[in-house]
């Protein structure tokens, strides 16, 4: 092999049109390094040196391992050497992304495509980088606002729910109250109440207990957290969704669980499967409040290999005008709330690799929206290599 | 005094008959407005205290219809309701106390006459 170090040709002051090649490369937003057989830097262009640190004096003629982090630069002559004795290509003409080493020591994320060109000097290997941090900062600001907004339409939901949930809240603490001035009449009064005072005292602490339920499980709906996703069983999460929306709610109404029992689990945020219930229970008990006897449905089960929850109301149905923007955000007929809940359960809904569909019911039918949602991959052992 | 207590919650019921009972009075408890109405109806000299929000008839209907006997009774409502949704369920009725949840011994103790 020859040794280019020594290469006369390097030393030569660049021909006028490699002056020319050269000024165009450093107009490229891209950074651009050309590297030998021995992964010496020939070419380093400006973009490079802003995305580095590193000048392209100090750089040309070291070894490219001087801009990747140890990890890479600890195999990067491997790759090379074996790439040039095998053949086989494990990053040219693919690209991939790959992390840079800045002279700081920053460690950031870099788009690399690497292409390869025979020279009378021998091969040489032209790499083309892109800084991905501005992409994965906008990516993660995104997904940023997007959880904002799930947990903003949730604290809307119970909002909307305040005035029932007030009410709910109402009952144990008037319990508590009774229970506990009884005890105390009873005592100022010098009776004998001993006979009693336990009996009651355990009912005044259910009724706390009752009281304190309520306000877990709100808890649970509202606090803001990053989405966690778990595997899980469905039906419990369904049942606890309906206790929660029920709390909220000023109807009676007639709700009939039909649960699988014995569904294989599902990998979801618990929170946001929820809030997607809760949405879709609520909605059925308004639709179906306005007949004689309203009822809703709510069954789960597996469809083509996927967990389906189905909501039914026996309401009117959807009428045919509404349903183009049923899922849109902000379309809502309702007075109330924000509009936000079928746009953001089905967007939830998608992010968990499934989907919210609904079958518009009518001519004495009831809606029916179905949350479909992949069965949760088989635990596999972590992969070696 | 006899007390009729229409309240279709379990907890509220059981401690409202105890610290009336402790009050001195006779309590019958209904848990919702059809069974008031399958038993002997109350007199004139009784208290019944109603819940607004009940299972099936609702308890302004039941205030409604109380206020509409012969021998009125005095007619207490109670409720864990807003102002407006108490006021929007009891338009043109005015029965002779609202105790809004939750519920103290003192309040309940001025809605109902002194005995």
């Amino acid at each position: 092999m020859r040794d280019f170090s020594s290469s006369p040709d390097l030393q030569e002051p660049p021909t006028v049109s490699e002056a020319q090649l050269l000024s165009v490369l450093d107009t490229a937003a891209d950074g651009i390094i050309v590297i030998d057989e021995r992964a010496r830097i020939l070419i380093f262009n400006k973009a490079c040196e802003q995305m580095f640190g590193i000048a392209s004096v100090e750089a040309v003629g070291q070894n490219v391992k001087i801009v990747m982090p140890v990890e890479y630069a600890h195999d990067h002559d491997k790759y090379v050497g074996s790439y040039i004795r095998t053949g086989v290509k494990k990053i040219i003409g693919i690209g991939r992304e790959v992390r840079g080493l800045h002279a700081d020591g920053t460690v950031f994320p870099l788009e690399l495509s690497v292409g390869e060109a025979a020279t009378p000097d021998g091969r040489q290997f032209i790499g083309i980088l892109r800084d991905l941090r501005p992409r994965k900062e906008s990516e993660q600001r995104l997904a940023d606002l997007q959880s904002e907004l799930v947990h903003l339409a949730r604290v809307s939901a119970i909002d909307e729910m305040g005035a029932a949930i007030a009410h709910e809240l109402n009952q144990p603490l008037t319990a508590l109250m009774l229970y506990l001035q009884a005890i105390r009449r009873a005592h100022s009064r010098g009776m004998d109440i001993n006979a009693m005072v336990g009996d009651i005292l355990d009912k005044a602490a259910a009724e706390a207990e009752r009281a304190g339920h309520i306000i877990q499980r709100m808890r649970q709906f509202v606090e803001k957290r990053e989405p966690v996703r778990s595997v899980r069983d469905i039906d419990p999460m369904v049942d606890e969704a309906i206790e929660l929306t029920l709390l909220g709610q000023r109807h009676r109404i007639r709700v009939e669980r039909e649960f699988a029992g014995d569904l294989p689990p599902v990998a979801v945020d618990p929170v946001q499967i929820q809030q997607i219930v809760v949405n879709l229970v609520r909605n059925a008990i308004e639709a179906a409040a306005p007949t004689g006897d309203p009822a809703i449905r709510v069954r789960t089960r597996l469809r083509d290999g996927n967990v389906v929850i189905e909501v039914h109301d026996n309401g009117p149905g959807i009428a045919a005008p509404a349903l183009p923007k049923l899922f849109e955000a902000f379309a809502s007929s309702k007075r109330r709330g924000m509009g936000l809940g079928l746009a953001i359960s089905r967007t939830i809904a998608q992010n968990h690799g499934g989907d919210l569909l609904v079958d518009p019911g009518g001519n004495g039918k009831g809606a029916c929206f179905s949350l479909v949602l992949p069965v949760a991959p088989p635990p596999v052992p972590s992969e070696v290599g | 005094m006899r007390v009729h207590v229409v309240e279709d919650d379990a907890g509220v019921s059981d401690s409202l008959s105890l610290i009336l009972a402790n009050l001195g009075h006779d309590v019958i408890s209904y848990p919702d407005a059809e069974s008031l109405f399958r038993s002997p109806p109350p007199d004139g000299s009784d208290t019944v205290i109603v819940d607004l929000t009940l299972p099936g008839i609702p308890g302004a209907q039941v205030v409604r219809w109380l206020l509409k006997m012969a021998a009125v009774p005095r007619v207490v409502v109670i409720t864990g309701q807003s102002q407006s949704a108490i006021d929007h369920q009891l338009r043109g009725l005015t029965p002779a106390g609202v105790v809004r949840k939750p519920l103290t011994v003192e309040a309940l103790a001025r809605a109902l006459p002194a005995s």
